[in-house]
């Protein structure tokens, strides 16, 4: 059953991903097998994952499965996979996350925290692109323990940075960080 | 701090090596920042009627590479930058050449390439949506929804017709991209010239290229420009800018590789440029080269907010 969900899940983002960038096939590379974006997405934000008595710092590395721009002229897709210009993000959009945490100093057992986040951007000064805020809600497993978030954050610098606040509503638990976000 | 901290840091001092802080493009960006928020040189006597009732041809010149065009009935605009600052971080240094206000209807918008001082966002939506939003091949993803007419992406010498008037698009030789990084997979997408025709008037608005001869010849000889809108600046450093941008002398070479009537000399004077000492040294320059080649009668020179009516006698 799990097998058949993913096999789906990546069958819709293959065709998404295909039909969005059918028209400028011809004569524009796909940014995705361009070897600059892959290392730009290697480049990690930092977090501080702030627990009652103890206060830990990773390096959280995202990927964007699937955005929904809704902010963006008609003629282009309004959905996208792994890949969208900067206003596709800040101009207007609903964004499905993940990310994968690595902390330096173990947390618990593990070096390890992984999430799924489904956050909603909203341009606030030049149609995002100067300022904007973003918010919604994460589901983080950090260490093995399983804990749900709600996220509220802003950016600036054409939606290259990103300040997000995450508060548990489970756990005593604050987490906030710098983000990167080039493409 | 641990080793892990540490690497990340080095990645950004790094990164900040690579990209230039030894050279030009920090210290322009210094430049730049440190100007913000600075004085901005106001436009006397600003036209209060920037579409007349009707004229043969008239180019009025807002600023940088915005150019209100008006052929008969027909009004167009280039490349419009209408804020403050440009991408956040350059100031202009005159004000707009005009009150956005006063324009109730422009036919099309040109888009030349997607750079910040030629796509600006803000000033889109300071513009009347009546008439369609031209962009270069790459462009609609960059494009956030302004409710225009119409929105188009145009290749090289593809055609728009708007209300009877033809918009081509042709060549450029600049660079791609807006955000830096993207003109790494944008290739050489994403930046044209266009080219406007109605009731007998070809206008050439070349947006920002590099001096090109063969582009230029081969442009001159598939449309017979009665004006030509050419950048001349930044002209330094040279050694640079010559590879994505003409000087004041190669836009002169231009207008004759383009067999074009007269050109009237765009993109400069407006923002901080290059490492050019003074917001009129390409203007300077180019004065020099109109009296050695005594073209007085070819090359006009507008300030910022200046009209030039050319009437129907002026093709022949």
């Amino acid at each position: 059953m799990k097998q058949r969900a993913v096999r789906g899940l990546l069958l819709i983002m293959a065709v998404v991903t295909a039909s969005s960038r059918l028209s400028a096939q011809e004569e524009m590379k796909s940014p995705l097998l361009s070897p600059a974006w892959i290392v730009l997405q290697a480049v990690p934000g930092v977090s501080r994952t702030v627990l009652p008595a103890e206060t830990h710092t990773a390096l959280e590395w995202e990927v964007m499965p699937l955005i929904y721009s809704f902010g963006m002229n008609k003629n282009v897709s309004p959905w996208h996979v792994l890949f969208a210009t900067p206003p596709e993000r800040f101009a207007g959009s609903i964004e499905l996350l993940c990310s994968a945490q690595f902390y330096p100093a173990a947390l618990g057992d593990s070096h390890w925290g992984f999430s799924g986040q489904l956050l909603a951007h909203i341009p606030l000064i030049e149609r995002g692109e100067y300022l904007g805020l973003n918010f919604g809600a994460a589901r983080y497993e950090i260490s093995g323990t399983p804990t749900t978030c709600v996220v509220c954050g802003a950016w600036t610098l054409f939606g290259f940075l990103h300040y997000n606040l995450k508060r548990s509503i489970d756990r005593d638990l604050w987490m906030h960080s710098i983000e990167f976000r080039f493409f | 701090m641990n080793i892990f901290m540490r690497t990340y840091i080095l990645f950004f001092v790094l990164a900040g090596i690579f990209f230039g802080c030894s050279s030009f493009p920090l210290g322009f960006l210094t430049k730049s920042i440190r100007t913000l928020g600075g004085p901005i040189d106001s436009v006397r006597n600003k036209i209060t009627e920037p579409v007349l009732p009707d004229v043969p041809l008239s180019v009025l010149w807002i600023g940088h590479a915005t150019c209100l065009i008006q052929i008969h009935d027909r009004v167009f605009i280039t490349d419009p930058l209408l804020t403050k600052t440009a991408g956040m971080l350059s100031q202009r240094i005159v004000e707009p050449g005009i009150d956005p206000a006063l324009l109730t209807r422009v036919d099309a918008v040109l888009i030349s390439h997607l750079h910040f001082d030629h796509l600006s966002y803000g000033s889109l939506d300071m513009l009347p949506k009546n008439g369609v939003l031209l962009l270069p091949l790459g462009g609609l993803e960059y494009v956030p929804n302004f409710s225009f007419a119409d929105i188009c992406e145009m290749k090289s010498y593809s055609s728009y017709t708007v209300r009877g008037a033809t918009v081509t698009a042709v060549p450029a030789n600049h660079f791609s991209g807006r955000y830096g990084f993207d003109a790494l997979w944008m290739g050489s997408t994403g930046f044209t010239g266009y080219i406007i025709e109605y009731r007998g008037m070809t206008v050439y608005f070349a947006g920002d290229t590099k001096y090109d001869p063969e582009m230029f010849k081969e442009i001159g000889k598939k449309f017979k420009i009665d004006v030509a809108l050419l950048p001349i600046a930044p002209v330094e450093p040279s050694s640079i800018m010559r590879r994505v941008h003409m000087d004041p002398a190669q836009a002169v070479q231009a207008m004759d590789d383009l067999h074009a009537r007269v050109m009237i000399p765009i993109h400069y004077r407006t923002l901080r440029q290059g490492s050019d000492s003074s917001a009129t040294f390409a203007q300077d320059l180019l004065k020099k080269i109109i009296k050695e080649k005594k073209i007085e009668n070819r090359v006009y020179i507008l300030t910022i907010g200046e009209r030039k009516v050319f009437e129907e006698g002026f093709k022949k």
